[in-house]
């Protein structure tokens, strides 16, 4: 029977790596449209985030062609956000679907990643076994992360854009059909090979944004994210430098860094999603970025904390900053908008000289 | 202004938030000390107005109104103002939620005040409350001496925990539950208490429980105070003089409404929610109260029945 997950844009290619590793599968999520937006606004309760409501709506879509078993990646440390209590949560909404079952995968740790899946999977998952599916998975998640952003900087730099978008699909199956490490590491080469030969354009980048946010919203919500990439390309250089493979590689020793960095702004308390952000959007500052864009979910806990420090740190650096807040009644036109004006106002501040 | 560093410094401390979770530890603490403790008055429409003209809209209901009592503190000219990080229980497995917990970051960020001013000491928590940690660093940032802290620290852990007024009899009996800073704040929940007893109702709050602690163990969840709305809940809902249970969920309150349909739909006593918002009109509330209770007095079997 297959499991099923949401999709966290193509990130569940590496749980579907991981449990084909164990010798199960994992059904393909449907893409997010309008239809799967509006019955998540439905289901969930007005506060949840707007990222929850996507995730609620497609595990409904997935539950009503028949999927049953959830299999859901998600933390339960401090760095945790509310998707902690997912497990209440989703038993109750979906309780009157027959057969419905959710399975927390990951852990804090291999100890508890490894027991967590014994027990959803039985005790005859060996250690080894569990080692090998961990490896799959995040050998999967750090190759797509690496692709989704080469592809986006190489949107911008080279002068064959669908070319990119080309190469970037052709990978992205290329890794969901990788069986292993070194299936994987070949299809990196690749890649590498791949993006080494396109055409690159004559001009460098009219403008460089830094994109921050939401991990979730930015990841899952496709048409959000093609026209945020649909910038890059008309010459613009766009870095955002976390993602889902951030979320799952982080621990106490990497963060340490990104916290010590973050020192003005930030106080000790327990977060992920707001380190990574903070931590960037100084990066970016430093880095004499023109512009930073900030896109969150609307609801998103730890990202309307993060908002009004961040406008602290534009406004310290003398930086523009764009908050696009993503609810339940966003318009991509309303979106592209907004992007346009802010391009336009970072191209008036660069053809001006302004000064931080 | 001049601050004044050390002990003889005038300490802001916001009647909000933690101030109400904690009991008054905080404050209490810093008397014990010997500090010279401003806190700041009980929340009304002019220190929620300064909230929510510095805060962006999309943060919840009560930081907007802590925001306004730091404002009001700072407007005061005290020479410091504590605003403590809560980094979790000792358990590591509950947690504040992220705007509670960068409510520091959130008033420097606001420039409601410099760093120099702020005291920003962090604290872990377990059942019994605040540990002991963030006191000391509360106490060594003012300058006070170790052993000025441990007997300041005796002081507050000699008093009894807070209990509610003997709550009077009435014509139906409800359980309110929701965070401390909604229940206790008059102001923020619209003073429903009093019209509650108005409409001749006995009202019981989370102070006329058995102590629950402060972030019970059992119900799985990873935010604080939902463990201790969920347990309560529970409490209210297995209690044979409760009638009724009155859910106070703060606008925006990602903890609380993540719980809010898992509860309904788990309690068998009849539950009103009331969102609690920036809109002041009492008219419906007023008439959701009156509701409510002629629900509970008319059809007490159907409501009892319901089962949601």
């Amino acid at each position: 029977m297959n499991h099923f997950t949401f999709s966290w844009g193509n990130n569940y290619i590496a749980v579907r790596g991981l449990l084909r590793s164990l010798g199960h599968d994992l059904a393909t999520p449907p893409r997010i449209d309008a239809a799967i937006v509006e019955r998540g606004i439905e289901l969930a309760h007005p506060f949840l985030c707007f990222s929850g409501k996507l995730v609620l709506g497609q595990l409904a879509a997935q539950l009503e062609r028949g999927d049953q078993r959830l299999a859901f990646m998600s933390s339960l440390g401090p760095e945790a956000c509310r998707c902690a209590d997912t497990s209440e949560y989703l038993r109750t909404l979906f309780a009157g679907y027959a057969g419905f079952s959710a399975h927390r995968i990951g852990g804090a740790g291999f100890g508890s990643a490894l027991s967590n899946l014994r027990s959803h999977f039985g005790t005859t998952v060996r250690k080894r076994d569990g080692l090998r599916a961990y490896a799959v998975f995040f050998g999967k998640v750090d190759l797509l992360h690496k692709v989704d952003k080469r592809c986006t900087a190489l949107r911008c730099l080279s002068s064959a854009p669908e070319q990119v978008r080309a190469l970037e699909r052709e990978t992205i199956d290329r890794i969901d059909r990788a069986a292993g490490p070194i299936a994987l590491w070949r299809v990196s080469c690749r890649f590498d090979r791949a993006a080494a030969r396109l055409p690159l354009r004559d001009a460098a980048p009219s403008l460089r944004i830094g994109v921050v946010g939401g991990e979730h919203i930015l990841s899952e919500l496709d048409s959000i994210m093609a026209v945020v990439k649909g910038v890059a390309e008309r010459g613009i250089l766009l870095d955002w430098r976390s993602g889902f493979r951030m979320l799952a590689r982080a621990s106490d020793g990497s963060l340490a860094p990104l916290k010590e960095r973050c020192r003005p702004y930030l106080h000790g308390a327990p977060s992920t999603s707001e380190i990574f952000s903070c931590a960037h959007a100084l990066d970016f500052v430093e880095e004499g970025y023109d512009g930073i864009l900030h896109v969150y979910a609307f609801g998103c806990m730890p990202q309307t904390a993060l908002k009004p420090i961040l406008q602290r740190v534009a406004a310290d650096a003398g930086v523009p900053l764009l908050s696009l807040s993503i609810g339940d009644r966003f318009a991509e036109e309303g979106l592209e908008n907004r992007l346009e004006a802010f391009i336009d106002l970072l191209r008036a501040r660069k053809k001006k000289g302004v000064s931080r | 202004m001049v601050t004044r560093p050390g002990p003889a410094a005038r300490v802001g401390v916001a009647r909000s938030i933690l101030h109400y979770e904690f009991d008054g530890a905080i404050a209490g603490f810093l008397e014990a000390l010997g500090a010279d403790v401003v806190l700041s008055p009980p929340t009304n429409r002019d220190i929620f107005l300064a909230g929510k003209r510095l805060v962006i809209d999309e943060l919840c209901f009560p930081i907007k109104v802590f925001v306004g009592h730091v404002a009001h503190l700072a407007a005061q000219g005290v020479d410091r103002i504590v605003v403590p990080v809560v980094v979790g229980h000792e358990n590591d497995r509950v947690f504040p939620c992220h705007p509670r917990s960068r409510l520091a970051d959130i008033v420097l960020a606001l420039g409601l005040c410099d760093r120099s001013r702020l005291l920003t000491p962090a604290f872990r928590f377990d059942e019994a409350g605040l540990a002991a940690g963030g006191f000391r660093q509360l106490a060594a940032s003012l300058g006070y001496p170790a052993h000025a802290c441990a007997g300041a620290l005796a002081a507050i852990r000699g008093v009894a925990e807070p209990q509610g007024a003997a709550a009077a009899e009435g014509r139906k009996t409800l359980g309110l539950v929701g965070h401390p800073y909604v229940v206790r704040d008059a102001w923020a929940n619209s003073h429903l208490v009093a019209r509650l007893e108005r409409l001749g109702c006995r009202v019981l709050t989370e102070a006329d429980a058995e102590p629950i602690g402060y972030a019970p163990e059992g119900t799985g969840l990873h935010f604080d105070l939902a463990t201790r709305t969920l347990t309560l809940a529970r409490r209210w809902d297995r209690s044979p003089e409760v009638d009724g249970i009155v859910f106070l969920l703060p606008f925006n309150c990602g903890p609380d409404g993540d719980i809010a349909r898992h509860l309904i739909e788990t309690t068998a006593k009849p539950m009103l929610t009331l969102v609690l918002d920036e809109l002041r009109s009492s008219v419906g509330l007023v008439t959701r109260l009156e509701a409510f209770v002629d629900l509970l007095e008319r059809e007490p079997a159907v409501a009892r029945g319901r089962s949601r």
